[in-house]
């Protein structure tokens, strides 16, 4: 076990995922692309076992992340591979799809839902289709008899091992990191920081509150002069109004979180309002800019247009 | 094991060890690692640009697994703001790259070494 968290072996591993890569890359005459992704997917999945036995050894049993992780990170580097590697434009695009769809089930265990589902929907069902537009508008007419053909700068790929060596310091860079600096970071907190902005929403409180069978004959959420419920966060209680206006403190019902979207849309429209104006100036200048870059030229010459003109008319009459 | 194959909201709001956050970081960069690459080898225009994507959407899985493990949504907020700028790049690259088809008919980068000046 501890021959494989040697950081040697690691950077043996990410060398030899190195090669993998390098022998996938498309080039000149045959080239080994499927023995590449093996070597490639072994190699990453060296590292991915380094990882789980550190997370074995220092955080207990339930360290590891749960069995989809491993679907969905194998599913999205390896479409991410194939991305790199296929000679076919339209190919490469519709793997690339594959990987924004694994990359959402990672958000997905990560609890960011939002995020996933936005991911699917901006990624894969706009930005790509954008791209499949352009691949499919942007080809060259293949010429007669040679339509199996790929273009060359397609099926050839350019400096491949200078590139991965490159890639693959940067990856080695990040690994050591992950391994070394972990313990550096700071402890995860203990306890959702974001929970007092429940105290923002008092009708989700009110109906948590009901749900659980705490508001019993016309009772409510107390308020304060404000109007914010009135909330004791060490122990977890709220005040609730009885019908005859008698206060009393009730613990808040197990389950009362925040959810994804109303903390994403906490943060975003409290923590960065400014972000979304500028977002939104982005969007309208890139629409813009590509409205203007484009346009079709049709400003023509109009002496040539004239020309043109009469040189048709003179052939017609020679016909008549 | 009912539990460990839960898909969301895996121990939501609980703490998430920094072990596990390096198997999603580890994801990350390895999925940057492989755009870089394909940005440097690719001759063609557009699976180049299609490699600075890939390069985004491993940078937005880093951003929302920190968010995780910080308890924090900022993560998932800079995402947003990661598919606007996508969508912006995506929008004004495909543009030049149509414009330039219009004069070579060619999606080579080799073709425009001479705008290098």
């Amino acid at each position: 076990m501890d021959l494989l968290t040697n950081p040697i072996v690691l950077y043996l591993v990410i060398a030899l995922g190195a090669v993998g890569v390098c022998m996938a890359l498309p080039r000149r005459g045959v080239s080994p692309q499927l023995v590449g992704g093996i070597i490639a997917a072994v190699a990453g999945g060296l590292i991915v076992l380094v990882l789980s036995l550190r997370a074995a050894r220092q955080g207990g049993p339930d360290a590891a992340p749960n069995l989809f992780f491993y679907v969905f990170a194998a599913v999205a580097l390896g479409a991410a591979l194939r991305v790199i590697t296929h000679p076919r434009p339209v190919y490469a695009a519709l793997y690339f799809i594959l990987t924004v769809l694994a990359s959402a089930g990672l958000f997905l265990l990560l609890s960011a839902e939002f995020m996933a589902f936005a991911l699917i929907i901006i990624y894969a069902g706009a930005i790509i289709i954008t791209y499949l537009f352009v691949i499919m508008l942007a080809t060259q007419a293949p010429e007669a008899g040679k339509e199996h053909l790929l273009a060359e700068y397609d099926t050839v790929s350019r400096e491949p091992i200078a590139a991965t060596t490159a890639g693959f310091v940067v990856l080695g860079v990040l690994t050591a990191m992950l391994l070394g600096g972990g313990a550096q970071l700071p402890p995860a907190p203990a306890a959702d920081p974001s929970q007092t902005r429940l105290a923002q929403l008092p009708r989700k409180i009110e109906q948590s509150l009901r749900d659980a069978g705490c508001l019993k004959g016309g009772g409510a959420l107390a308020r304060s002069s404000l109007g914010d419920p009135v909330i004791n966060w060490s122990d977890r209680t709220v005040q609730i109004e009885g019908p005859d206006g008698s206060r009393t403190w009730a613990p808040m019902p197990d389950g009362l979180e925040l959810s994804n979207v109303e903390g994403l849309g906490f943060s975003l429209l409290e923590d960065h309002p400014g972000s979304i104006e500028i977002a939104g100036v982005i969007l309208l200048m890139a629409m813009l800019g590509a409205v203007v870059l484009s346009r079709k030229q049709v400003e023509h010459d109009e002496e040539l247009k004239r020309r043109r003109a009469h040189q048709l008319a003179d052939a017609g009459g020679a016909v008549r | 094991m009912s539990d460990a194959l839960t898909l969301a909201q895996q121990g939501w709001p609980a703490a998430f060890p920094a072990v596990t956050l390096a198997h999603y970081l580890f994801v990350s960069a390895a999925m940057f690692t492989v755009g870089l690459i394909g940005f440097l080898t690719r001759r063609n225009l557009i699976i180049m640009f299609l490699c600075t994507e890939l390069m985004f959407q491993a940078a937005g899985i880093a951003l929302v697994a920190f968010g995780r493990y910080h308890l924090d949504f900022s993560g998932q907020t800079f995402v947003i703001f990661i598919l606007t700028v996508a969508a912006a790049e995506a929008a004004m690259a495909l543009a030049l790259v149509v414009l330039l088809f219009r004069k070579r008919e060619t999606l080579s980068a080799d073709e425009w070494t001479e705008m290098k000046g």
